[in-house]
């Protein structure tokens, strides 16, 4: 009798799971939860990083994405979307991948992350690769500049040993290139990363900054914005993106 | 196999079936929930004409939107508006089940607005594109991304410049307000008019 109740509770489980579409991928840990693997890969990261990506292919999957990150992939200056064109094939991958499964919540980005919008990991890997393509934004958005020593002593202090001495990630160990992002963006993400809430955040950075303060946290950031990228990945100034007309 | 393990494999397909089988009855009584809890005096018979302008049309909205809507109107997670006032003491009294019954019903009358629906070009469809909202709301606001998005194409106007106004304020947070609420800060308080006015008119 047992074992008809729980086959039974099971079956409805079941339906209701499949009706409520919630078999997507499982969800991992999260930063400051035991047992939490920074980046521990497999699923469809894993999937997407063997593939070999068609950069044309993913100009039609970025097309939904230019809604919002504009066909630059720019983004906007005030924060609300962040700068992709320049950002790391590998770090694209990962976080489309993390989105989707749930390990990163942004609720606004969340179905745009889904295979029902852009497709699976192949499609993942071509759009990462068509923003390889793109050239970055020579006027990003920046902070008041009005505390640019402190910052630069606290990137190289605590910044630069991960991110890059000019703050331009590492594609290999999927550290994001912070260089010549939009301020408001770095800081809603750093505090997100700071408090735990960006569940899918390295813990070694958690743990250092910690007792950043928050003139710390501006001053940083707004070194951080005005980093150059190297001048072969920025587009000149006015430079539009035709691929969509 | 064992004949207990065909029993219960036996019994967990009817079980299945039964489930499947209750979906068109609770349908049905969504059609007379509708009726019965007092909803036509105000969203209309069928839910297709609202007897304000600021009430919302519901024929034929995402029943997971709806119901979300319900749910959170009940629990007065949802509170903006008329909601609190008006809605919620009628929902209090309604149980889940039949709640979940009536957004099937709501979502079984549609289209909320025909594929071919378009509005009118001017100011305020420009302004549906160039402020991002239909990449979530889909073109003419007709083609939500996601079940949970509601359809905004044809919705009445008042009711959608009250809800823009409220998700930008924070007035209203609940469900998926929360994918919503930080893109609104692009959209001036001027803005809203003219882009409700254009979703109102899309048919």
């Amino acid at each position: 009798m047992k074992t008809v109740i729980r086959t039974l509770a099971v079956a409805a489980a079941a339906t209701t799971l499949i009706a409520t579409g919630a078999f997507a991928a499982e969800k991992g840990k999260s930063v400051g939860e035991a047992g939490y693997v920074w980046n521990s890969a497999g699923g469809e990261e894993d999937e997407a990083l063997h593939l070999k990506p068609d950069a044309k292919a993913g100009k039609d999957v970025f097309e939904v994405c230019s809604a919002c990150h504009q066909p630059e992939g720019w983004g906007l200056t005030d924060g609300t979307f962040p700068q992709l064109a320049g950002q790391h094939y590998r770090v694209i991958i990962k976080q489309l991948a993390d989105i989707r499964a749930g390990n990163r919540d942004n609720p606004t980005m969340y179905p745009f992350a889904l295979p029902s919008q852009i497709g699976g990991p192949q499609a993942v890997a071509d759009v990462a690769a068509y923003i390889q393509t793109l050239k970055m934004n020579p006027d990003n958005g920046k902070g008041d500049g009005k505390d640019l020593e402190l910052g630069k002593k606290l990137f190289a202090d605590n910044c630069a040993k991960c991110h890059g001495a000019n703050g331009e990630g590492d594609n290999d160990k999927f550290f994001p290139r912070i260089q010549a992002q939009h301020y408001s963006y770095l800081l809603r993400q750093y505090e997100g990363i700071k408090a735990g809430k960006r569940r899918n955040a390295n813990p070694d950075m958690v743990k250092q900054i910690q007792n950043f303060s928050d003139r710390d946290t501006r001053a940083v950031l707004d070194y951080v914005s005005r980093l150059p990228a190297p001048k072969d990945k920025v587009a000149p100034k006015g430079w539009k993106n035709h691929d969509f007309d | 196999m064992h004949s207990s393990r065909k029993f219960v494999a036996a019994v967990a397909v009817s079980a299945l079936g039964m489930l499947a089988a209750a979906a068109p009855a609770l349908a049905a009584d969504g059609k007379a929930l509708f009726s019965a809890k007092g909803c036509v005096a105000c969203h209309g018979v069928e839910a297709r004409k609202p007897t304000l302008p600021t009430y919302p049309k519901l024929a034929g909205q995402n029943a997971d939107y709806v119901f979300q809507q319900l749910s959170d109107i009940k629990s007065g997670t949802r509170a903006n508006g008329q909601s609190a006032q008006v809605m919620k003491p009628i929902v209090a009294k309604i149980s889940d089940e039949d709640l979940r019954a009536l957004a099937d019903y709501l979502g079984s009358l549609g289209p909320f607005a025909p594929a071919t629906a378009q509005g009118p070009a001017g100011p305020g469809k420009q302004l549906f594109l160039s402020k991002t909202c239909f990449a979530c709301h889909g073109k003419e606001g007709n083609k939500p991304v996601l079940k949970t998005y509601p359809f905004t194409a044809g919705q009445t106007k008042a009711y959608l410049l009250q809800q823009m106004k409220d998700i930008k304020s924070g007035k209203r947070t609940n469900g998926a307000v929360a994918a919503m609420a930080p893109v609104m800060h692009l959209v001036a308080d001027e803005d809203m008019p003219a882009i409700a006015d254009y979703l109102s008119n899309v048919k």
